[in-house]
């Protein structure tokens, strides 16, 4: 059982082939660094996203690896040429079993 | 040393344990650099690294950075990390590109716990590596809060 | 000769309501850098966002005694809470409520729920939600002149020193504002945003949370979450910026 939670991606929906078009992917997730204590102390475990894949009809277009560093909900802005119509997929992995995928479709003309 | 002065010295030397903050040094950023570059050498410059000089609250600071390229085949960006001096972990981000990636740019939003030097290494497809920093001076609230 | 210089005085006169006095008012966004600031205006890039998409999922839940959900009563919350955050606090039945109190009290009388605590994820969706309806709008605060006795109250309180520091909100926020205070400006503190999604607590917050946020910064007693107390100052603060433009959900540093 995998815990997820809410991602928002925007990407046009239309793109000409060869175009770079810009995508922002925000994630729901309080990215517990591990270096907060309660009051009384104690030190609230890390809790974080791992890695976020893009992929676009199966190929990789951005990867990245997140460490505590990475500010709550993380927000990645990033490219992809426009080749062929066809799904993007993204997907957030991290501690915790945690896993939340986001497919969307483009339209190359 | 009279009863009193020594009370006083080991106390000052008491409180100042929990100023020990944890947080790497200049040195080991290098270090952690040193493990992505290996032996090869390092050139600086290239890489568009856009980090506010001052920074009203380091929770969430907003940076971008970029690397020219044609992004072929041939010529791309393989990668871009930051790594920061003063945050508990030097290591903040690392992002992966390829070909189908169109431009190496990426935005996103990192934690800076100091006042600090912050790193930019990029990684080219020829195994080459560039580099550049931003010194940023951070900020707090001025008033705590007791929850 | 003579009734044109009369025509030009009139003319003058009814010009006269176009050149108002300058409000020295500003609001804490203007102090802000420009990637926070643009932060709080696109709503892609507004941490709050999230509370504002958990709000919209609690308005339109069923799942309670009495099988009523908010949009049952209230409908679509784009249309039916416009500028109805920019109206709190105000006597509600008697009683000084503000935004919480309000989505509380529906809560208790007409859902059959309990109410949700001060700083929850749902309360805070919800007021999120919300506040969000009346982004853009102008602060209306009441002019109910059963007010009166808490507005007075809340201004006492607002000018009246307090904790180990001795401080009252009036020295800082009115006489010192613009003024430093350990390498930050000091705002003039209008509740424009609220509920604000602050850097410094990584979180979605009320204004309550900041005025205690504040209270614990003069070192004085903090006055309980929901605390009339609490209510009073809110009221005496909208009313001060009366008018003002709303921005919630702000993003704070």
């Amino acid at each position: 059982m995998s815990r997820s939670s809410r991602a928002v991606v925007t990407l046009p929906k239309t793109a000409k082939r060869g175009e770079v078009f810009e995508i922002r992917a925000i994630v729901q997730h309080e990215m517990e660094s591990g270096f907060r204590h309660t009051e009384q102390g104690v030190r609230v475990a890390r809790d974080i996203i791992r890695e976020f894949v893009c992929t676009y009809n199966g190929k990789e277009v951005f990867r990245s690896e997140l460490h505590p560093g990475i500010g709550s909900n993380p927000l990645f802005i990033f490219y992809a040429k426009a080749e062929q119509s066809g799904s993007l997929e993204f997907k957030w992995t991290g501690d915790d079993n945690y896993l939340t995928i986001v497919k969307q479709t483009i339209t190359v003309l | 040393m009279n009863q009193r002065r020594f009370f006083i010295t080991s106390l000052t030397t008491l409180s100042l344990s929990p100023w020990q903050s944890a947080s790497a040094t200049p040195s080991e950023a290098m270090q952690a650099m040193q493990r992505i570059v290996g032996n090869r050498p390092v050139n600086t410059g290239r890489i568009y690294f856009d980090l506010p000089p001052l920074v009203e609250n380091g929770n969430l600071v907003a940076i971008k950075i970029a690397v020219q390229s044609p992004m072929t085949q041939n010529d791309y960006v393989k990668a871009i990390h930051v790594i920061a001096e003063a945050n508990p972990l030097p290591n903040v981000v690392s992002c992966y590109f390829t070909p189908l990636s169109g431009k190496a740019e990426v935005s996103t939003r990192i934690r800076l716990a100091d006042s600090q030097k912050v790193w930019a290494l990029a990684q080219m497809s020829d195994d080459s590596f560039w580099r550049t920093s931003v010194d940023t001076v951070v900020t707090l609230s001025a008033c705590t809060e007791m929850i | 000769m003579r009734l044109l210089g009369q025509l030009a005085l009139l003319g003058l006169l009814l010009a006269a309501p176009i050149f108002s006095y300058a409000d020295s008012r500003i609001s804490a966004y203007t102090l802000m850098s420009p990637s926070n600031q643009a932060m709080q205006n696109d709503m892609n890039l507004n941490p709050a966002m999230f509370w504002i998409m958990d709000g919209e999922a609690l308005w339109a839940d069923r799942n309670n005694p009495s099988n009523k959900a908010c949009v049952d009563c209230h409908r679509d919350a784009k249309q039916s809470m416009k500028g109805v955050s920019a109206t709190f606090p105000k006597r509600v039945q008697g009683k000084l409520l503000n935004l919480e109190g309000q989505i509380n009290q529906c809560r208790t009388t007409r859902q059959q729920l309990p109410t949700l605590a001060y700083e929850s994820k749902p309360l805070l969706a919800l007021s999120t939600l919300i506040a969000y309806q009346s982004r853009g709008l102008a602060i209306a605060a009441s002019r109910d002149s059963a007010l009166e006795p808490d507005l007075q109250k809340g201004k006492l309180l607002y000018f009246q020193r307090m904790g180990q520091l001795n401080l009252s909100c009036a020295q800082c926020h009115d006489e010192r504002a613009g003024l430093k205070l350990a390498g930050s400006v000091i705002p003039q503190a209008h509740p424009t945003g609220y509920p604000i999604y602050r850097l410094e607590w990584q979180n979605v917050g009320s204004l309550q949370r900041r005025l205690r946020n504040c209270m614990s910064g003069v070192r004085a007693e903090q006055y309980a979450y929901g605390s009339l107390e609490l209510s009073q100052i809110e009221l005496y603060l909208m009313q001060r910026a009366n008018g003002m433009r709303i921005e919630s959900p702000a993003v704070r540093p």
